[in-house]
C-alpha cells in the first residue's frame, strides 16, 4: 500500500498552527511514517503538486488566495482545515467588523492605496471550497491533530466533539467562570481542547467556535439571570466569534 | 462490629496511619473555594467539615476516561483490568446511595467488570454531614442519612469528638490498631441528634411530595408545558449529567496507534442532555429535540432507572446539578412540584 502523499498550505496567519504539528516531537516520526510529506514550506524546501490529502492553514483574506485555494482543493482527495484561522475565519475575521477601507488606512498608512496591498472580507476555508474534516482550535491542540489524521487515514469519521466545552470542564472538576461572577463563552463553544483556558483559570473566549447548534437565545436571555447583558456577551464574542453563522 | 470514639487528635492519627497504609485516600479537600476529592497527602488537608465536592466520588469508580480494551485491528484483543485497592474517606450519606444504586445497576443485565473491579477493593469510610450545601436537598429524598454500603460512617457529635461505625470486616479491621474510645451509649444518642439535624436542614428545595410519587407523577406528565419552558434555556451543555452521583451513561471509542495496527477501546462520560447523546448509525438522532433530552433526565431520575432498582429514585438530593447549570433550569425539586401542582395523579 502506498502512503498517502501530505501537502500542508498556509493562508492569513501566525503559523501557531504548524508549529503545533512541528512540535509533535516523537509523534513527528510516526507521522511522517504514516504519510509522505509532499510540501511543506514552514519544514522542506520541496513543492508537489500531486497530493492526497492537502491541510490548509490560515484564512482567506485576498481573491487571489480564493484561486489558490481552488487549485488546491481540485488537487486534493481530502482537504482539512487547520486551526481557528481556518476552521472559522478566526481572529482575523475582526476586521469583518470595519469597513475595509480604513482597515487598509489603518494597517498601511499611506500605503494603503497600493494594488499588492489590496484585502477582502475575511472567510473561513468553507466559505470558498469544500471541507472535508476541521481540526480545531488557536492554536490547535496536539493530540486532537493525531487523532483526526489517525481516523482519517483508516477512512473513519474523525472524533471530532460535538458538545460544548463545559463538558470537558466539569470533568476536570473546574470551578464554573460563572461562579465568579465572569462570562465564559463554554456553554455554546465546541470541546476537544480539554478546557484549556477554565483549566487554567481563564474563561473559554471561543477559539475552537460554536457548537453545530448553539443555544444562542438562551445566552441572550441567561446573562439576565446573572445581572449582565449581551452586550457584554458579545464584546467577548468579538475575538473569536465575528461575523460566524450563529453571531449572537 | 462495634463504634468507637476518636479525639479531634486521635483521628488525625487514624487518618495518617490510613495514608501510611499504602493505598490511596481519596478525600474532600478545598479547592479554589469549593471541594473536591483527589488523593489526600496530609490528614489535616481532609475537611470534614466540606459542603459537597463540585463531582461525586463516582469519578474513582467509573472515571471520565478509562481504557476498556486494547487490540489488534481486525485481530484480537484483550481486556484491561488495572482496579487498584483505594480508600473513599469522607463520602456524604447522599452520595453513598447513590454509590449503592451504582452497585445495583452495574451487577444487574451485563455484570461490568471494569466497574465492579473498582468497587470491590474501594473500602468506603462515609462521613455525616457537616455543613449543609446552597442547594442540598437530600432530607427530600429521604438521603440525608444512610445505613448501607459503607465499611465505616463518621459522624462528628456535638462536642466535636467523632464517632465512628464499622459496619463490615473490612472497616473493623482499619479501626482495631487505632488509639479511641469505645463508643457509649450517651455518644450513640448524640449522634441521633445529628441525624434527625441533618433530616432537617438539608432541605434547601422541598420536594412537594414523597419521593415515591415521583413514577407515578411522571406516568401523566409526558406531555406537560413544563419542559419545554425549561429546556428553552437549555445549552446541552450536560453538566447537570456530568455532575450527578446517579449519572453513569459512557460512550465508547477507539483509539488506534500511529502504525494503524494496535488500537485502544476507551469509555468517556457522556451525557443524555447532549445533543448527540441519541444519534446512532447513520446519523439518526431520535432525541433531537433539546426539550425531549430534558425531559429524559428527569424521567430516568424519577421513572425509568427506579423501574430498575426496585423502586429507588435516582436523583438523591445532593443539589450539584442545580449549582452546575449556568442557566439555572436543572432543579428537579422545582419541576417536580410544578408537575405536582397541575397533573392529576389518578
Ligand atoms: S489558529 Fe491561531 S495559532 Fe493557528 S494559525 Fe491561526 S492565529 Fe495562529
Ligand atoms: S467555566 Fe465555562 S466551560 Fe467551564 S463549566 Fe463554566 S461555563 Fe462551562
Ligand atoms: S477553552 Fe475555549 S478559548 Fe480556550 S482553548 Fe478551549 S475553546 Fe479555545
Ligand atoms: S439529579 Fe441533581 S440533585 Fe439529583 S442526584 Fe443528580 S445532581 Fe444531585
Ligand atoms: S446543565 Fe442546564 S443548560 Fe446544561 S444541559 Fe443541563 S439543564 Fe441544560
Amino acid at each position: 500500500m502506498t502512503k498517502p502523499r501530505v501537502a500542508i498550505f498556509d493562508f492569513a496567519c501566525c503559523e501557531g498552527c504548524q508549529l503545533q504539528i512541528v512540535n509533535l516531537e516523537e509523534e513527528i516520526l510516526d507521522l511522517i511514517g504514516a504519510v509522505d510529506v509532499v510540501e511543506w514550506r514552514e519544514a522542506m524546501s520541496e513543492q508537489s503538486h500531486e497530493y492526497d490529502i492537502a491541510i490548509i492553514e490560515g484564512s482567506i483574506t485576498r481573491p487571489e488566495d480564493e484561486k489558490r485555494l481552488q487549485i488546491i482543493r481540485s488537487r486534493a482527495k481530502l482537504l482539512i482545515a487547520l486551526g481557528a484561522c481556518a476552521t472559522i475565519g478566526g481572529v482575523n475575521k475582526l476586521k469583518n467588523n470595519f469597513d475595509l477601507k480604513e482597515v487598509r488606512q489603518c494597517v498601511y498608512g499611506k500605503d494603503a492605496d497600493m494594488p499588492h496591498l489590496n484585502t477582502a472580507m475575511t472567510k473561513a476555508v468553507d466559505e470558498v471550497v469544500q471541507v472535508d474534516a476541521y481540526i480545531h482550535g488557536c492554536p490547535i491542540d496536539r493530540k486532537e491533530f493525531g487523532l483526526v489524521i489517525r481516523a482519517l487515514l483508516l477512512g473513519k469519521k474523525p472524533p471530532i466533539p460535538d458538545y460544548p466545552v463545559c463538558v470537558e470542564c466539569k470533568a476536570k472538576e473546574n470551578v464554573c467562570r460563572y461562579e465568579y461572577g465572569e462570562i465564559c463563552l463554554g456553554p455554546i463553544i465546541r470541546a476537544g481542547c480539554g478546557a484549556r483556558c477554565p483549566s487554567n483559570g481563564f474563561r473559554c473566549f471561543g477559539c475552537r467556535g460554536y457548537v453545530d447548534n448553539p443555544n444562542v437565545e438562551a445566552a441572550r436571555e441567561v446573562m439576565d439571570k446573572y445581572g449582565l447583558t449581551v452586550e457584554d456577551l458579545k464584546q467577548k464574542m468579538v475575538l473569536f466569534g465575528s461575523k460566524q453563522e450563529h453571531t449572537l | 462490629m462495634s463504634a468507637v470514639k476518636f479525639t479531634r487528635k486521635q483521628f488525625e492519627s487514624f487518618v495518617s496511619a490510613l495514608i501510611q497504609s499504602g493505598r490511596p485516600v481519596m478525600a474532600p479537600q478545598a479547592k479554589n473555594g469549593r471541594y473536591a476529592f483527589g488523593p489526600l497527602a496530609a490528614a489535616e488537608e481532609f475537611r470534614l467539615d466540606y459542603d459537597v465536592t463540585i463531582l461525586p466520588p463516582k469519578k474513582y469508580l467509573l472515571p471520565q476516561t478509562e481504557t476498556l480494551l486494547t487490540y489488534q485491528v481486525g485481530g484480537a484483543c484483550s481486556s484491561v483490568r488495572d482496579a487498584e485497592p483505594m480508600i473513599l474517606l469522607g463520602v456524604h450519606p447522599y452520595d453513598m446511595v447513590a454509590i449503592n444504586q451504582m452497585d445495583e445497576l452495574f451487577r444487574q443485565d451485563q455484570y461490568d467488570k471494569h466497574y465492579m473491579d473498582r468497587r470491590c477493593r474501594t473500602t468506603i469510610i462515609a462521613l455525616d454531614v457537616v455543613t449543609p450545601s446552597e442547594n442540598v436537598f437530600a432530607a427530600s429524598m429521604g438521603t440525608a442519612t444512610v445505613k448501607s454500603g459503607y465499611d465505616i460512617l463518621l459522624t462528628v457529635l456535638p462536642d466535636g469528638s467523632i464517632l465512628a461505625d464499622a459496619a463490615t470486616d473490612k472497616g473493623q479491621e482499619l479501626l482495631d490498631p487505632a488509639e479511641s474510645t469505645p463508643a457509649a451509649e450517651a455518644d450513640l444518642k448524640a449522634r441521633k441528634t445529628v441525624w434527625d439535624k441533618n433530616e432537617k436542614a438539608l432541605n434547601k428545595h422541598v420536594l412537594e411530595c414523597k419521593p415515591s410519587y415521583l413514577p407515578k407523577l411522571l406516568e401523566n406528565a409526558y406531555d406537560h408545558p413544563v419542559w419545554e419552558e425549561k429546556a428553552r434555556l437549555c445549552y446541552s451543555c450536560g453538566s447537570c449529567n456530568q455532575v450527578c452521583p446517579t449519572c453513569y451513561c459512557f460512550d465508547v471509542q477507539d483509539q488506534v496507534s500511529w502504525d494503524l495496527k494496535t488500537g485502544e477501546r476507551k469509555r468517556c462520560w457522556d451525557g443524555c442532555l447532549l445533543e448527540n447523546f441519541a444519534t446512532v448509525a447513520g446519523n439518526h438522532n431520535f432525541r433531537k429535540d433539546r426539550a425531549a433530552r430534558y425531559r429524559h433526565r428527569l424521567y430516568r431520575k424519577g421513572k425509568y432507572v427506579p423501574g430498575k432498582i426496585g423502586g429507588q429514585i435516582a436523583c438523591v438530593g445532593c443539589g450539584r446539578c442545580i449549582t452546575a447549570c449556568t442557566a439555572k433550569i436543572a432543579n428537579p425539586v422545582e419541576v417536580y412540584n410544578r408537575l405536582m401542582e397541575d397533573t392529576e395523579l389518578g
